[in-house]
């Protein structure tokens, strides 16, 4: 039975049990800010940091979700927990969604039992959804050594992910474009590793070597990104990059810069949410005297005159 | 359905469903039909494709905490698989995600099947909008046994 009281669920979660994790992901999901929510996030939170946490990006249909169902099970074979949260994007229009990751990974899940959810975005931009810092939190103190985070098919300037992930995998493959295209600004710059996919098909050594040269005009510091080329039909190359991936995470264990900048990105949202949640109410109340609003609309007064005078005369 | 319909309840937490084809059975054009009238509904949907076997269903089911199962088979073999499907569910003790059926169902089937705890049973040329009004209703019975205790 699923726990119903939230001392025997925040108990499950450190115990590793599947389905208070899985509830308590509901939980900070449809819940935020809510009392339940944050309680469960500040008693597992000095369980919490021991997991690496990777996340996967790059833009759709390159082959991210089938990445990850070689890489979960690869790594289960060689005995770590592995946990997969993956993300895809709601509809802005209804609001609903269609989770299609599982499906290219389920095999590799059924077999190795590695515990998968998959979230939608909820109309939240940057490729990442806004419980999933909780969610990443919950896996970890679930017992979790590795927690891979898919995120949203991304475009250019979808780069959240640099604030949750320690190690972030950009996947890219052929024919995505020329030398030009991999100067780019963003996706080039947040990249702890690049991984080149689909090397069975032509252009792929080419879009291997440009990505090598791109990065090497640009040192960023200590740790130079290692560019890695994979087929995902056959796995060559997947040892490669776990060992890659292993070799980043003993790195960044080490940089206290980022963990400072997550904690502090983390924060910017947390207070920003709260204080949005704790003012609702009062912004909701300068909205209630319809008439006023009508007769500011019909006066053809501008949003930031209309928003000074009602402010004005309510407060 | 009414538009905006249960809106109170499910504001900002959306109906999760799982959708599924266990057992040997490949006609997957009305599962996929539903998906995305299910997604255009306003719903959080996961379709495991073709093939799964119930205990990956259920374990899927309880990984993503959905709050309904919609099982689909043409194939005549709902009495054997959903029966499997909602044994699982009982013997892990699961009893906050509805199951819901769908295919070539014979009339003669469909009290059987409820009695398993598998409702709806909706044959071909059902109207979407009652699936989903079927969906909808079951989904605010699990929310309720969601609800946690202080």
């Amino acid at each position: 039975m699923i726990p119903l009281r939230l001392d025997e669920l925040i108990q499950g979660i450190i115990k590793g049990d599947r389905r208070s994790v899985s509830r308590a992901i509901s939980i900070v999901e449809n819940e935020q800010v809510s009392f339940n929510a944050k309680k469960i996030v500040k008693e597992i939170y000095q369980y919490t940091g021991r997991a690496h946490i990777v996340g996967i990006t790059g833009p759709p249909g390159i082959g991210k979700s089938t990445m990850i169902g070689n890489l979960s099970a690869m790594l289960s074979d060689i005995g770590r927990k592995v946990s997969v949260v993956a993300i895809d994007a709601s509809s802005p229009f209804t609001g609903g969604s269609l989770l299609g990751n599982r499906i290219r990974m389920q095999e590799s899940l059924t077999r190795h039992g590695i515990f998968m959810r998959s979230l939608a975005n909820r109309g939240l931009k940057g490729g990442l959804s806004r419980s999933i810092w909780d969610t990443v939190k919950i896996l970890d103190a679930s017992g979790s050594d590795i927690i891979i985070v898919e995120t949203v098919g991304a475009g250019q300037a979808d780069l959240d992910v640099v604030n949750l992930a320690e190690t972030v995998l950009m996947v890219l493959g052929p024919g995505l474009g020329d030398e030009i295209q991999a100067i780019k600004a963003g996706i080039m710059e947040i990249g702890s590793l690049f991984v080149i996919n689909k090397m069975d098909l032509p252009g792929a050594f080419i879009a291997q070597k440009d990505i090598e040269e791109t990065l090497a005009m640009s040192p960023r510091g200590e740790w130079k990104p290692p560019v890695v080329g994979v087929n995902s039909l056959t796995r060559e190359g997947y040892e490669d990059l776990i060992k890659e991936i292993d070799r980043h995470g003993k790195f960044v264990k080490k940089s206290s810069d980022l963990s400072f900048r997550k904690f502090r990105t983390e924060l910017e949202i947390t207070i920003d949410e709260e204080l949005r949640s704790r003012f609702h109410q009062e912004i909701m109340g300068f909205l209630t005297d319809s008439e006023k609003i009508r007769s500011l609309m019909e006066k053809r007064t501008d949003p930031y005159s209309a928003a000074e005078s009602l402010i004005n005369s309510i407060a | 359905m009414e538009a905006g319909k249960n809106q109170s309840l499910f504001k900002g937490k959306p109906i999760k469903i799982l959708l599924a084809k266990p057992g040997i059975d490949g006609h997957d054009r009305g599962i996929l039909v539903l998906a995305k009238a299910f997604r255009d509904a306003g719903m959080e949907v996961i379709y495991v494709g073709l093939l799964p076997t119930p205990e990956e269903v259920v374990d899927t089911a309880v990984n993503e905490d959905v709050d309904a199962i919609a099982l689909s088979l043409l194939n005549g073999a709902h009495m054997t698989v959903f029966k499997k499907v909602a044994d699982l569910m009982k013997s892990r003790g699961v009893n906050d995600i509805a199951v819901i059926g769908g295919g070539t169902i014979p009339e003669a089937d469909k009290p059987k099947l409820e009695k398993m705890g598998i409702s709806g049973n909706y044959g071909p040329g059902t109207p979407i909008s009652t699936i989903i009004e079927h969906i909808t209703s079951r989904a605010a019975e699990m929310r309720k046994l969601k609800a946690m205790e202080e």
